[in-house]
């Protein structure tokens, strides 16, 4: 808002009433462009601070509320703030009038601007003794922050300007999709001085800024994901166990910030091959998630749909993949395959999504799939040859031994291909090394002679 | 892309041309980008919300609804499932002759 007596009446009164929304309020870049203007008009870089001390000053006196080592900090964090909204403007007008052809970084200016407000508001944390209830302040600037940088890297690339600034010739060899994402990854590293000053808080947990951690923490972890850095996330992953008892656990936060963080998590679990972690996450992520952020259910499902095909070995219903049409497209072919032990559809199936299972990194989970579709032809076969003779009276046993052969036509029924009993005996090996088959293969008479109770574990034969 | 580095001038002209032939390119490429960018988890629009809003209480106990079993018995009117009983048929009967 306008640096006027509207302002200092908000501000003094966000503070005394220790409101941290509305405090952050005051600081967003969020503002229509006439409103910018306005405000950027309404002051000058010579007379900003003294304007401003008088003003902060003035009405915290009147309401008591802040003190002789809190203000210079406020005083800097507006100033700054004031001088940031300055660059926007500026960017904002430029490339609305088109003229932004030259090699001139609007955006870049913009972000170094608001890194600048960053600072000081970290400077208040640690010299000003900014109380923790401001930490949504912290928030508010950080989001954007990463916000701006991504905006100077996309006009950048845009642009196609060589940055000499230091950092990139420093580089000792040049790649051009790290340089693609540099002030990305500067900003994680602003973004990391904002974890600490939160993590490293040594007051009382309910003084601490503690709390701000997992807010900025999902914010490195999008990030680094954006980044294509899954160790660089583990780090955050282990700074923030390490925090041990003293860090509130995670339960204890806004549902916004577990279910984010949980949904990293459990996707870097996933990544790691640690099926069991990365279902417990995302099941969390997907219990606690807002109802109606349907884009966002839909990502957690992306990966919770692969992850249960591989622990449990079921698959997501037609009514749940109805209601997501994109996740419907992706894994209903690949379902109904598995459903029906349709072999050789379901590497049809695979190679037809393989460029978007790639890109989402579940292809080579879902590839494990094949297991599942292949237990369930097996299992066809067993259950068409139906019962031995009853004996009188007694409970119908299933026919056990099944001729390998009879294995390899179904294996070989859909792509047509024969292939030879050794690699048929081969694949039943690995099915019953796997666990998914009980029972063992007579070489002597070619046929495999299934365990009388539960051949097929789990699946009620 | 190294001669676009060097600092000569006379080879700025040819880098920058390069550098604009060579931006043709990842414009046409840009999809993927967009993709990506959507990909990104939300955020959401307010910070906490009570346990009735979240997903777990408003399915109704939608846990049980979201998997089932991957094998299905009842499911053996499709074509492979009949197919498969052919082949099957024919195997045992070359066995028998």
């Amino acid at each position: 808002m306008e640096f006027n007596t509207a302002f200092f009446h908000e501000f003094s009164e966000a503070h005394a009433q220790q409101d941290g929304y509305r405090l952050a309020r005051t600081l967003t870049p969020d503002l229509p462009t006439d409103k910018l203007r306005k405000i950027w008009r309404s002051q000058n870089a010579h007379s900003i601070r003294s304007f401003l001390k008088r003003g902060l000053q003035g009405n915290a006196a009147f309401t008591g509320g802040l003190d002789h080592e809190e203000l210079p900090g406020w005083v800097e964090v507006y100033a700054t703030y004031w001088n940031a909204l300055g660059e926007i403007l500026a960017a904002r007008e430029s490339s609305n009038e088109g003229k932004n052809k030259s090699s001139e970084l609007v955006w870049t200016r913009a972000y170094e601007g608001w890194i600048d407000l960053l600072n000081a508001l970290l400077r208040g944390y640690q010299s000003h003794k900014f109380k923790n209830w401001t930490i949504i302040c912290l928030y508010t600037v950080c989001k954007h922050l990463r916000l701006f940088a991504m905006k100077a890297d996309d006009e950048r690339n845009s642009n196609n300007v060589v940055d000499d600034s230091p950092a990139a010739n420093f580089q000792d060899d040049f790649d051009p999709e790290t340089n693609k994402r540099q002030k990305l990854e500067d900003c994680v590293r602003q973004l990391f001085k904002a974890f600490n000053i939160c993590q490293q808080d040594r007051a009382a947990l309910e003084e601490s800024r503690k709390w701000g951690s997992y807010y900025i923490a999902n914010l490195l972890l999008k990030s680094y994901f954006k980044l294509n850095s899954a160790s660089l996330s583990k780090n955050i992953l282990k700074n923030l166990h390490a925090g041990g008892k003293d860090m509130p656990d995670v339960s204890a936060f806004p549902k916004s910030q577990q279910v984010t963080f949980k949904y990293h998590e459990g996707v870097l679990a996933f990544l790691e091959e640690n099926y069991a972690r990365a279902e417990a996450c995302l099941t969390d992520a997907w219990n606690k998630c807002h109802k109606d952020a349907v884009r966002n259910k839909e990502r957690i499902l992306a990966y919770l749909i692969p992850c249960h095909l591989i622990t449990s070995h079921t698959l997501p219903t037609e009514a749940l993949l109805e209601s997501y049409p994109r996740l419907q497209k992706l894994f209903l072919p690949l379902c109904r395959c598995i459903k029906r032990g349709e072999l050789h559809k379901f590497d049809l199936a695979l190679q037809e999504g393989e460029d978007e299972f790639v890109r989402r990194r579940i292809y080579l989970t879902l590839e494990r799939g094949r297991d599942v579709a292949l237990r369930n032809l097996l299992r066809k076969v067993f259950i068409a040859r139906g019962f031995e003779e009853a004996k009188d009276g007694e409970k119908p046993v299933r026919r056990t031994r099944v001729p390998v052969a009879e294995f390899a036509a179904a294996i070989s029924l859909g792509s047509q291909e024969r292939i030879d009993n050794d690699e048929v005996e081969c694949l039943l090996a690995n099915m019953i090394y796997k666990g998914f088959m009980k029972g063992y293969i007579s070489r002597q008479h070619s046929t495999v002679v299934l365990s009388k109770s539960g051949a097929f574990p789990g699946t009620g034969v | 892309m190294a001669s676009s580095q060097t600092p000569t001038k006379r080879d700025d002209k040819v880098a920058e041309a390069e550098a604009k032939s060579d931006q043709q390119q990842p414009a046409a490429e840009q999809k993927p980008a967009a993709l990506e960018e959507d990909d990104e988890f939300e955020d959401f629009p307010v910070d906490d919300w009570a346990q009735e809003d979240t997903e777990a209480a408003s399915g109704g106990g939608a846990a049980q609804h979201l998997w089932e079993e991957s094998w299905d018995d009842d499911d053996t009117s499709d074509d492979f499932s009949a197919q498969l009983k052919e082949e099957l048929k024919k195997v045992e009967a070359s066995k028998k002759r």
